[in-house]
């Protein structure tokens, strides 16, 4: 039959609107009250689903990543960056731009003074906070930073790139109890090993000294013997 | 919605007709951005997912991509800026009526990102034609993007019939670059012939004492 095919896609046309209404009425009053402003968009969802942006976000997913940020402990408000510069050896654009921190004689300090990365290059491959073996370099969610301009806007110095753990935690929930649990192990693993090393030191010392009573028993007793052996003579 | 449209800034506050008049030529000028239509690496494709349903820049009145640069009002550079590519770009600005608005959309048009350092791409389009929002990212996602535009129609509102640079005296066209062995910005004619006189010079005078040291 002739016409069939456009009878079918103005049926598929006529559904996909209808399923928008009732997407809509849903979540009542609408999609759009109040504070549903962060939609999920499960798989299941029918209509058509412009996001309205400025007004709803998606939800990001949690490996999502846009530009580095440094994280500081919540609790003590100590970086736990150590400027070892592996991120900015790892860093393909070479973006990161790391200053030492130093004592008054020039020893350097595990800190940053400094901390720069020039935003207006990062490729955001997230290499940096692949190689982080202290869990201080991580990737942003964040991705309403346009500017008006490059200088200095876009490169971001330690103000700008610092977050503290809970924000971290916040941002990457799965990510993060994984690392706590990590960390929470290597420290159980730490505590045993130091406790077998100081019961290990205890007997050791506890042999050396029993050796030592022993050979001064000895000492003693050829002493003795030696004393003995002067009064025969005499 | 009256206050959102009539911010008068403190230096205009006597001036009604201008400052109402302000308001409208703004209002309309950004609720009517049209982009032209040319993408020139993979951020192009995070354009293209902005104009299509999903994220729908037609909300901002903007989805009237046009293909010729007659009739767009803002260049989104969305990609790698090579040097070969330069002079055609130029030549596209220079070609947009005024007002023109240009956004570096990505590392590689803002800086040059990962090929900051090669032989054969710009750093940055800003060394050639001025830049009004920059949006870093690789690529800036679909709402990145948008928030960029949203930044540039507050640029819009910001500005006022009497300073802009499109009512005042000379025109503002760029040179376009010339792409030779290398790209030459030929605003700074005058000092890359200093440096080419200069090194001809020192070829000149490597001449002389070589011919010496051959007669003695």
């Amino acid at each position: 039959m002739v016409g069939k095919g456009i009878l079918r896609g103005l049926a598929t046309t006529a559904r996909h609107l209808l399923e928008t209404y009732i997407d809509d009425v849903k979540g009542i009053p609408s999609r759009y009250a109040y504070d549903r402003h962060f939609i999920k968009q499960p798989l299941d969802e029918r209509g058509i689903f412009t996001i309205q942006y400025p007004e709803e976000r998606r939800v990001l997913p949690e490996r999502f990543r846009y530009v580095p940020m440094l994280i500081y402990d919540a609790d003590t408000g100590e970086d736990r960056c150590t400027a070892c510069g592996i991120c900015a050896k790892v860093c393909p654009t070479q973006c990161i731009w790391i200053v030492r921190e130093e004592d008054k004689t020039g020893k350097p300090l595990p800190r940053s003074q400094e901390f720069y990365i020039d935003i207006s290059i990062c490729m955001g491959c997230g290499f940096c906070a692949e190689f982080c073996p202290f869990d201080s370099i991580k990737m942003n969610h964040d991705y309403e930073i346009a500017v008006y301009h490059r200088f200095p806007d876009l490169i971001l110095t330690k103000d700008d790139l610092v977050v503290p753990t809970t924000y971290y935690a916040q941002l990457y929930p799965e990510a993060w109890e994984a690392e706590e649990r990590a960390r929470e192990e290597e420290r159980k693993r730490k505590e045993a090993r130091e406790k077998a090393l100081a019961a290990k030191r205890a007997a050791a010392a506890k042999k050396k000294a029993a050796a030592k009573k022993a050979e001064e028993a000895k000492k003693a007793g050829e002493e003795k013997a030696d004393g003995k052996d002067e009064e025969k003579k005499a | 919605m009256a206050d959102e449209y009539l911010e008068v800034p403190p230096e205009l506050s006597r001036n009604v007709f201008l400052t109402t008049l302000d308001a409208v030529y703004n209002w309309s000028r950004r609720s009517s951005l049209w982009p032209m239509m040319f993408g020139l690496a993979c951020c192009a494709i995070e354009m293209i997912a902005v104009a299509a349903a999903r994220y729908d820049l037609a909300r901002f009145g903007m989805e009237v991509m046009r293909p010729s640069p007659r009739q767009a009002d803002v260049m989104i550079v969305s990609g790698t800026v090579t040097k070969k590519m330069v002079p055609q770009i130029v030549r596209l600005y220079n070609q947009m009526p005024q007002p023109r608005y240009v956004v570096a959309m990505g590392a590689c048009a803002t800086g040059g990102g990962p090929f900051k350092e090669g032989y054969n791409v710009v750093s940055g389009v800003d060394k050639f034609i001025p830049v009004d929002v920059y949006i870093p990212g690789c690529p800036p996602t679909p709402e990145a993007l948008l928030y960029g535009m949203m930044r540039l129609q507050e640029k819009i509102k910001r500005q006022s019939i009497k300073t802009v640079p499109w009512y005042q005296k000379g025109r503002d066209d760029i040179p376009v670059p010339v792409l030779g062995p290398d790209v030459l910005d030929l605003r700074r004619k005058d000092e890359i012939k200093a440096i080419s006189a200069q090194i001809a010079d020192s070829e000149k005078y490597l001449d002389r004492l070589a011919e010496k040291q051959r007669a003695s």
